[in-house]
């Protein structure tokens, strides 16, 4: 069976490392099981394809993956750690008195004209009422909306 | 502007029960049904802001000139000119037309 070969000449550009499968393979070059006649000539090639983009996955899945207890070992001396604080915090103050303090939101400037704004006529009884119905609307739509859970949210991948 | 030039026109509002002239440090003048009334002066700041800061999109200003507190029987008309806000309490005239 030439699955090997094939695999080694689909991927020649591939750096090792990236090509070497995360789990080991048990039997890279079994045999599907005795009494299967379902192999011809296009099975080998797609299944060295589908084990290529699986590496392929495997590899990339293990570049993103962020080890957090690998991060334990960078251990910060006691002083260190101290002096790393005093300097943040001289920075902090340095900064907190040059930044103005920053006030409430300043008022905006709605009209020029305030009395003219203030003695117009109210608002319409009809404008008044649509918008409360149009609120009681929305309102009822927002409280109907709900989560239709269909399938589980956390998977098990089938590792073997 | 005096308080004075403030309040002149406020008086003349029709139907009018009573107005504050606020800004940020407290209230600055109040007249009739508001006088002295500093908790209506902080209620209606506080709603003020918050619907100043509403935006419709593409736009810097707040997309209103007057905001209207509407009860069965009077209306608290609020504006801001000038860093001052401008509460006007008004009597509600109309009513629930009748449906027949």
């Amino acid at each position: 069976m030439g699955c090997c070969y094939s695999s080694e000449n689909e991927t020649p550009s591939q750096d090792p490392d990236e090509s070497k499968p995360l789990i080991p393979h048990p039997n890279p070059v079994s045999k599907p099981p005795n009494g299967t006649d379902w192999i011809t000539t296009s099975v080998p090639s797609a299944r060295t394809d589908e084990q290529a983009l699986l590496t392929s996955i495997l590899t990339k899945t293990a570049q993103n993956i962020i080890d957090v207890s690998a991060a334990d070992s960078v251990m910060m001396e006691q002083h260190e750690y101290m002096d790393k604080a005093r300097q943040y915090s001289t920075k902090l103050a340095v900064l907190s008195t040059s930044l103005p303090q920053k006030k409430a939101l300043a008022l905006p400037s709605l009209t020029s004209q305030p009395h003219q704004v203030l003695a117009s006529d109210l608002v319409p009884y009809s404008d008044v009422q649509q918008v409360g119905k149009i609120a009681a609307y929305a309102y009822s739509a927002i409280s109907q909306i709900k989560v239709d859970a269909k399938e589980d949210l956390v998977v098990q991948f089938a590792i073997p | 502007m005096t308080t004075a030039a403030l309040t002149a026109g406020l008086e003349r509002i029709p139907d009018q029960l009573g107005y504050l002239v606020i800004s940020e440090d407290g209230v600055l003048a109040s007249a009739g049904e508001l006088e002295n009334d500093e908790h209506t002066a902080g209620v209606m700041m506080q709603m003020v802001r918050t619907a100043s800061r509403f935006r419709l999109p593409g736009s810097a200003d707040p997309p209103f000139k007057r905001m209207s507190v509407i009860l069965e029987d009077f209306v608290y008309t609020v504006t801001v000119s000038g860093q001052k806000v401008f509460v006007v309490k008004r009597h509600n005239n109309q009513h629930e037309p009748i449906s027949v």
